[in-house]
């Protein structure tokens, strides 16, 4: 399944996030979004993924625009895991889970054979059999995660799209979603596109990694390609010092320094100026 | 569905049908003059005097259908209304669907004046335009580009748009004739004024109709409890999703204020108990929402015969002095 994005622009009202962006998914890989804050990385996936419109250019997916395709049909190729999605209250693992089948369900829903053995399926792979008859927000933050993940799995898609899947995790249960959809990659064949706010886990669980600044594209490659302290520097505005990992041998991010005296500093505090009002 | 939860599910659903009818019999029997338990079978087999048979016929057991099927609607409306605007609070009363329908039916009965009895099958058409004008502009102002419906604003400008429109009520009848302000403020206080068989035959269509779409889609209201994106990312074309079932709560409600008058509450508490009961999957609760709204409201219509059997309050009223203070719960949880 191949997407193709040409000269994609998305905003909200006059706003524009994302400019003319081009570039190509690669099939059956991970790929990572990296970026400062507000850069447009989840803008660019929830456009994507049709969850937002966009304004000019086009999402492509198997040689069709997705604007033209039946939002149902598109459920069948590609997943999503929205950003913090709110816990449903009471609701039970394997009722969440379950709900991942509903683009393939008719009428009053009840499950067939073959949605039965891809809940049973997604619930092992995300390792919740155990927990499928407890409540969802009795679960820790790891394990809602997970399940949010099996839900994702279980609409059985070639593609699944995570908007910062491991925010609000600790370092032990970040590694754990990682893993999980580093085996489903290898295992499955699955493409994963994912928005993360670490660099360092980018470049070691991902193929490829897009880095956008400014709602434009900053640089697409490879891990070796994309952390070098002068691309870094262009999208996160910071002077890093890149090393390799000790043990996957991939490139990391050792340490780093904002860049001072620049006329960027004064836009910065721009920047914070109008987070802390909107955040009001 | 675990075996377990559906047992639940099955529980619930008979004891609930098991309380109704019990109420039933009960509604069959209480009010102004006494019909005992031990008539009603005679009477229901013809075996009664004639004063019995038009106190049973002609008004106990048109009254009791009447509450029963504005229950269940009310019930119905107030689930779907919380499912697709993702907020708890939600109830055709509280959000202004209901006083939109009474406007509609204001502006009828200042036309139709007394001769309003006959129009029964025009009036829920009428409540419906008036209650589906004002979820239409609740529905505007609540939306935000980009963001879809606000789930809090919704509640905030419906509750302004409920008083609003209430007042609109008063200011057209302030200029009517004594007469017509009788009927007006009896509607306002949900003072359940359709009770003849007529009336039945003019809201039950309404249910027939409605009542089989929300089950229909008993799994697009799961996912729309869910977050937008969530929503949108597993294929549901939520804006048409939402058009429809909005438009069917609507119908639902307005047609039921249309004949019982300005009931509130029903719609929050009824779908609230039910979840409570069987939990939050639509598939599950949306079946034994109907009873707990035909229960509450036949419930709250004995009591105000019970309690306040000399001043004939309106059942809204009971309602709302049993609602109330539920939603002040809500409110603070």
């Amino acid at each position: 399944m191949k997407v193709q994005i040409e000269g994609l622009s998305v905003g909200y009202e006059k706003q524009t996030i994302v400019r003319e962006m081009s570039l190509q998914i690669a099939e059956g890989k991970i790929t990572t979004i990296i970026g400062a804050n507000g850069c447009g990385k989840s803008t660019l996936l929830k456009a994507i993924t049709r969850v937002i419109p966009y304004q000019g250019g086009n999402v492509i997916i198997d040689g069709k625009s997705i604007a033209k395709m039946n939002t149902k049909a598109l459920a069948k190729k590609l997943a999503i895991l929205p950003q913090n999605p709110e816990s449903a209250q009471g609701l039970l693992v394997q009722e969440l889970v379950s709900y991942g089948r509903f683009p393939y369900q008719k009428g009053l829903g009840s499950l067939s054979k073959k949605d039965k053995e891809m809940i049973e399926w997604a619930l092992e792979v995300t390792r919740l059999t155990e927990f499928c008859d407890e409540p969802v927000d009795s679960l820790s933050g790891g394990q809602r995660q997970r399940v949010w993940i099996a839900m994702a799995l279980a609409q059985g898609t070639e593609m699944i799209f995570l908007d910062e899947p491991t925010t609000y995790l600790d370092m032990a249960h970040q590694l754990e979603v990682l893993e999980l959809l580093e085996r489903l990659n290898k295992d499955e064949g699955r493409t994963i596109v994912m928005v993360l706010h670490d660099v360092n886990q980018a470049s070691r669980f991902s193929h490829e990694i897009i880095a956008l600044t400014k709602g434009q594209l900053a640089g697409h490659g490879t891990p070796e390609q994309i952390m070098t302290p002068a691309l870094l520097r262009k999208v996160f505005n910071i002077d890093a010092v890149i090393g390799n990992d000790p043990r996957t041998k991939k490139p990391i991010c050792i340490t780093y320094d904002l860049i001072k005296g620049e006329e960027r500093d004064e836009e910065m505090a721009d920047d914070f100026a109008r987070t802390l009002v909107g955040s009001m | 569905m675990s075996h377990e939860k559906l047992r639940t599910s099955r529980k619930w659903l008979f004891l609930s049908m098991g309380i109704y009818l019990v109420l039933f019999v009960v509604g069959l029997s209480f009010g102004a003059s006494t019909l005992s338990i031990d008539r009603l079978i005679p009477v229901l087999f013809g075996q009664g005097t004639f004063k019995e048979e038009f106190i049973l016929f002609s008004i106990r057991l048109p009254r009791i259908l009447i509450l029963t099927l504005a229950g269940a609607a009310l019930a119905m409306a107030g689930a779907v209304l919380q499912s697709v605007t993702r907020n708890d609070l939600a109830d055709p009363g509280i959000i202004g669907i209901n006083s939109g329908a009474g406007v509609g039916i204001t502006v009828f009965y200042l036309f139709a004046g007394s001769k309003i009895q006959h129009f029964n099958y025009v009036l829920p058409v009428i409540a419906f335009i008036g209650g589906l004008l004002t979820a239409i502009c609740i529905y505007f102002f609540s939306f935000e580009k980009g963001k879809g419906i606000q789930p809090v604003k919704l509640v905030l400008i419906g509750v302004g748009f409920a008083s609003a429109l209430s007042g609109l009520m008063i200011l057209m009848i302030s200029s009517a004739e004594r007469q017509d302000v009788a009927f007006i403020s009896q509607w306002l206080a949900g003072s359940v004024w359709g009770t003849d068989w007529p009336f039945i035959v003019a809201l039950f269509p309404w249910l027939m109709i409605c009542i089989p779409i929300i089950y229909f889609k008993a799994n697009v209201l799961n996912l729309l409890t869910l977050s937008e994106p969530t929503a949108i990312g597993l294929g549901v074309n939520i804006n048409k999703e939402r058009s429809i079932l909005l438009v069917v709560a609507v119908a639902l409600a307005a047609a039921a204020v249309s004949v019982t008058g300005r009931i509130g509450f029903i719609g929050l508490m009824g779908p609230h108990f039910a979840k409570r009961l069987v939990g939050p999957k639509h598939q599950s609760f949306l079946v034994i929402t109907p009873f707990i709204g035909a229960i509450l409201l036949v419930l709250a219509d004995i009591l105000a015969q019970i309690i306040f059997s000399s001043a004939a309050v309106p059942t809204g009223i009971v309602v709302a002095i049993i609602g109330a203070p539920y939603f002040l719960y809500l409110l603070r949880k």
